[in-house]
């Protein structure tokens, strides 16, 4: 085991530039939107947001550096850590009323939903890259991943954050089918999961329920719950092609746009930069999670690869339920826009993924020098 | 070997799913976001706008009314209004407070400010106030930058520097219906007129935020304010006018300048106070002038119907003598009555007048004279001149629904009653009674066709809009005898006593019957009767006699004898003109 940095690992191979490319050009629509959603003002938030920037770069490249095998062994570690942090939070939570998602170390808070993320995918890599091909053919092997996936899942869903919990699950579900899960019985399993949805409804929150009967009939609350769907949608509709301009989108400036910063900070955007700008942002995104699956692609262990593929599926995750709910396809759901959305939490989860990924990457890279050699 | 390939082939199947399902969703995003931002653009760009900008009516200032002697007679004059924007309840809470320290507000005027605001329409301003005195417009614009949605604005109202005089003239205004609520005139002129009068309504466009808060003017057209408009009426001769027939407890009277055909005064008494029917009153100041037993409201001049009595025998008298039923010295006697239909139809003096030609006849006012002259042209004919003198109709004067007044045929009686009209009918239309209807200025106007010698004589109230009209000559020779009558009435006649005066004035007297004499009342003085059984006492005249340029018409509603009640008024409005040579 090696804790450290040694020489050779200084190096930073020519196929770091697309994904620099990528993360520079989302950075710098995050910080031109966050600039525009706070009304032009380059005021003490936007400066936060500038500083968190910086500083998920260095976590980025601190994330790179650590050595790779770090994460390999340390990962449930990570997973104990985190799932501990959760029951905290969900303590704290029933002691305060309301909801609770944070803790508070008074110079910054924490959020442990994010880490978990983070910790279950590394768990996950950890698990399967111990198993044996024809292991993961047998169910039974798929029965403790299945419950690291549930069990943070249940912790989020209580707190109450159906979104993040349903990211959780969802980025679990797809490790275990990548893993080898036997595909007739996850077929199966999937059919009745989704029978059993209907029933799911009872133990929805109120506010839930409204969202989702909104989101089915948008005329059921136009002023109430489908309030800030509607007026996202008048949003991005009135930027048209080319978009109002740069600080002119009126929908955000005159407040008529709810959470502008943060959960709807892609209508924010699109208002002012129109289907070309959309696009293009929905374009990197997509350009970043191919990068994620290209690095799995070609790496040599099943430990890089699950990784790899978990971190590009909780990325897309995030990319398409922000969007798609910002747009109207799916009900109301408060899940953050990735490296775009105010807030540290988030844009430092996703740096770390993308440090994993160089990490990844330059892994293969020493592994094929030492073949070479 | 063999299974690791295989294992490794299965791996990248499933990551090849995967990856698959991730384009699929990219491609419902992608296509979500062009239905959304290119297909249904337009929609939600409507939307959008539709979200921040407001339009607000910018209202224009009225047009002043101007008598000819350039009296501002109505005008507009500002006043302050209290406008609270739509806002949250907090902010309105704190406003209300704030406004209670500035104008120590009553409870029941707090309770009406907050129904106004649930009253509103969201997102709406409202009114809170409206016509804030000096100190509550000083106390309130001095602490304006406290409020949160608090403005002040300027409206203005209609003042009228002679309300009563010209009540019935300019009549009145109200605010439209519409929710502009712009100044819109009720009646007379202000309704006649209106179009002018009112200007171009101008238009602001705010943008406003979520809250509804104003940010920024997006746009602005400015209001076009109304045309003043120049009246032919003469402030002071109104006001002489209107006070002397005030003296009497309702009447009216029409002066008009035949020369140009201009009205000088027309005054309809009682008036009303045109000021408090205009802005705001309240329901028992409405409910006394409603309740009015003199109907204030009713302009007695030019709308009111009244039978025109022995001021309709000059029609008559002309008929007869342009159809040759009588020669101009045809006498005919009077023996105090005449039977007719097993009825015997009184002169009003039951003494007789004895032999009368037509000249004397009009002068005295002989009834018996026209019974005869009516039977001889029946009616027909009668309703023939009279059409031509401008009865019936309506004259065209610059006010809306001016009377038409009534005049009686056969075929009218038969589709009103369903009977046949009775010879004795004829007779007593021929003495200006009956179902004949006129308003006062037709018979003013009918003096001014005589005067002008024209049938198409039409007067006008509005300055320096003279009406065209190609002239229709009267016959002079039957003319003659009528002018040469008409002096005779008032140098010894029914007028003789109040209007021999030395500039000169030709006229005709009326007393119309307002119910039929009952044998036991006959020769009792009108004094002695209840004032609303009283005759309606007429003058029409002209003056001066060798240059005649000033016809006046007067009527006193149950005033008595025409000879004896509005013969001297006439008089006195005679003297004022001459005096006042405009």
């Amino acid at each position: 085991m090696r804790i450290g940095v040694p020489k050779s690992r200084f190096f930073f191979p020519d196929e770091f530039k697309i994904l620099f490319f990528i993360v520079f050009c989302l950075l710098a629509v995050s910080f031109l939107g966050q600039y525009s959603a706070f009304n032009g003002e380059f005021n003490g938030f936007v400066q936060k947001h500038l500083i968190r920037i910086a500083a998920g770069l260095i976590i980025m490249l601190l994330a790179y550096l650590v050595a790779f095998s770090v994460w390999s062994n340390f990962a449930y570690v990570f997973y104990a850590f985190a799932l501990l942090s959760l029951i905290v939070v969900s303590i704290l939570g029933s002691i305060k009323s309301g909801a609770q998602r944070w803790i508070d170390f008074h110079l910054f808070t924490f959020q442990p939903s994010e880490l978990m993320k983070l910790a279950l995918i590394l768990a996950l890599a950890k698990y399967y890259s111990l198993l044996s091909s024809f292991e993961t053919r047998e169910p039974k092997n798929h029965i403790f991943p299945f419950i690291l996936t549930l069990l943070p899942s249940v912790l989020v869903l209580k707190q109450p954050d159906l979104g993040t919990a349903g990211i959780l699950f969802c980025v679990g579900v797809c490790m275990i089918f990548l893993s080898g899960f036997p595909l007739k019985i996850f077929g199966a399993l999937i059919v009745g999961g989704l029978s059993l949805c209907p029933f799911g409804w009872f133990f929805l929150y109120d506010y839930q329920k409204k969202r989702i009967l909104s989101f089915l009939n948008p005329d059921y609350d136009p002023l109430g719950a489908g309030y800030h769907v509607l007026q996202s949608k008048i949003a991005i509709g009135s930027g048209h092609i080319f978009g109002r301009g740069f600080l002119k989108g009126t929908q955000s400036k005159l407040n008529f746009l709810p959470e502008k910063n943060t959960d709807f900070i892609f209508t924010t955007i699109a208002e002012e930069i129109g289907f070309i700008g959309a696009f293009f942002i929905i374009l990197l995104f997509c350009a970043l999670t191919i990068y994620f699956f290209w690095v799995a692609s070609e790496a040599r262990r099943p430990f890089p690869w699950l990784l790899c593929h978990g971190l590009g599926v909780l990325l897309f995750l995030h990319v398409f339920v922000n969007i798609a709910m910002v747009m109207g396809i799916i009900p109301t759901v408060g899940i953050p826009l990735p490296f775009l959305s105010y807030g540290g939490s988030s844009l430092i989860t996703f740096m770390i993924s993308c440090g994993l990924v160089m990490s990844a990457l330059s892994h293969r890279k020493i592994a094929h020098k030492r073949v070479k050699n | 070997m063999l299974a690791s390939e295989k294992s490794k082939k299965d791996r990248k199947t499933r990551a090849k799913i995967v990856t698959l399902l991730m384009v699929i969703l990219s491609l419902m995003l992608l296509a979500k976001l062009y239905v959304l931002q290119i297909r249904s653009s337009e929609k939600y760009s409507l939307m959008s706008d539709k979200n921040r900008i407001r339009l607000s009516p910018v209202l224009p200032k009225r047009g002043r009314i101007i008598t000819s002697d350039g009296k501002i007679v109505a005008g507009s004059v500002h006043r302050y209004k209290l406008v609270m924007d739509y806002c949250s309840d907090k902010t309105f809470g704190e406003d209300l407070n704030l406004l209670d320290m500035c104008l120590k507000l009553s409870d029941p005027e707090k309770q009406r400010i907050i129904e106004a605001r649930s009253r509103a329409r969201p997102h709406m301003s409202f009114v809170i106030k409206e016509g804030l005195s000096w100190e509550e417009y000083a106390s309130v614009s001095m602490n304006l930058f406290k409020f949160n949605n608090l403005s002040l604005e300027t409206v203005y109202v209609r003042n009228y520097t002679m309300p009563l005089e010209f009540s019935h003239v300019i009549g009145y205004t109200g605010k439209s219906d519409d929710a502009i609520q712009i100044l819109t005139g009720k009646n007379g002129v202000e309704a006649f007129l209106n179009d002018q009068l009112i200007g171009t309504i101008g238009s602001l466009q705010t943008e406003v935020n979520a809250l509804a808060k104003k940010m920024r003017i997006t746009d602005f057209v400015e209001p076009e304010n109304g045309a003043d408009m120049v009246l032919t009426l003469d402030s002071e001769i109104q006001k002489y006018v209107y006070d002397l027939i005030s003296e009497e407890k309702a009447g009216a009277c029409v002066v008009l300048d035949i020369l140009n055909g201009e009205i000088v005064a027309m005054a309809s008494v009682p008036g009303f106070d045109a000021n408090l029917v205009s802005n705001k009153m309240t329901p028992r100041q409405w409910k006394s002038i409603v309740a009015d037993q003199l109907f204030p409201l009713i302009n007695r001049a030019a709308v009111c119907v009244y039978p025109p009595g022995s001021v309709f025998k000059i029609v008559v008298a002309f008929a007869a003598l342009s159809e040759g039923v009588i020669a101009p010295g045809d006498r005919i006697s009077c023996f105090g009555g005449v039977k007719q239909d097993d009825r015997v139809f009184h002169c009003w003096n039951r003494n007789g007048h004895g032999s009368l030609d037509v000249c004397g006849a009009l002068s005295w006012s002989c009834d018996c004279f026209f019974f005869e002259v009516a039977r001889r042209l029946g009616i027909e004919k009668i309703v023939k001149y009279a059409k031509k003198f401008g009865f019936g109709s309506k004259i065209g004067i610059e006010l809306p629904n001016e009377g038409a007044g009534l005049l009686p045929t056969k075929s009218w009686k038969f589709l009103r009653y369903g009977t046949i009209w009775k010879p004795y009918e004829t007779m007593i239309v021929g003495i200006g009674q009956g179902a004949l209807l006129s308003t006062l200025l037709q018979t003013a106007v009918m003096i001014g066709k005589i005067y002008t010698s024209d049938y198409n004589f039409t007067p006008t109230m509005i300055k320096g809009k003279k009406k065209e009209w190609a002239a229709a000559p009267i016959d002079p020779k039957p003319l003659e005898t009528i002018k040469k009558a008409l002096r005779q009435v008032c140098l010894c006649g029914t007028a003789s006593r109040s209007c021999n005066a030395d500039y000169g004035i030709s006229g005709k007297t009326g007393s119309s019957q307002v119910r039929k004499i009952k044998t036991e009342e006959a020769g009792v003085s009108q004094k002695k009767f209840d004032w609303k059984f009283r005759d309606h006492a007429f003058f029409v005249g002209c003056a001066p006699h060798n240059a005649p340029r000033y016809v006046v018409a007067v009527l006193i509603e149950h005033g008595g004898g025409g000879g004896a009640v509005a013969a001297p008024i006439a008089r006195k409005v005679f003297d004022k003109l001459m005096e006042s040579q405009r």
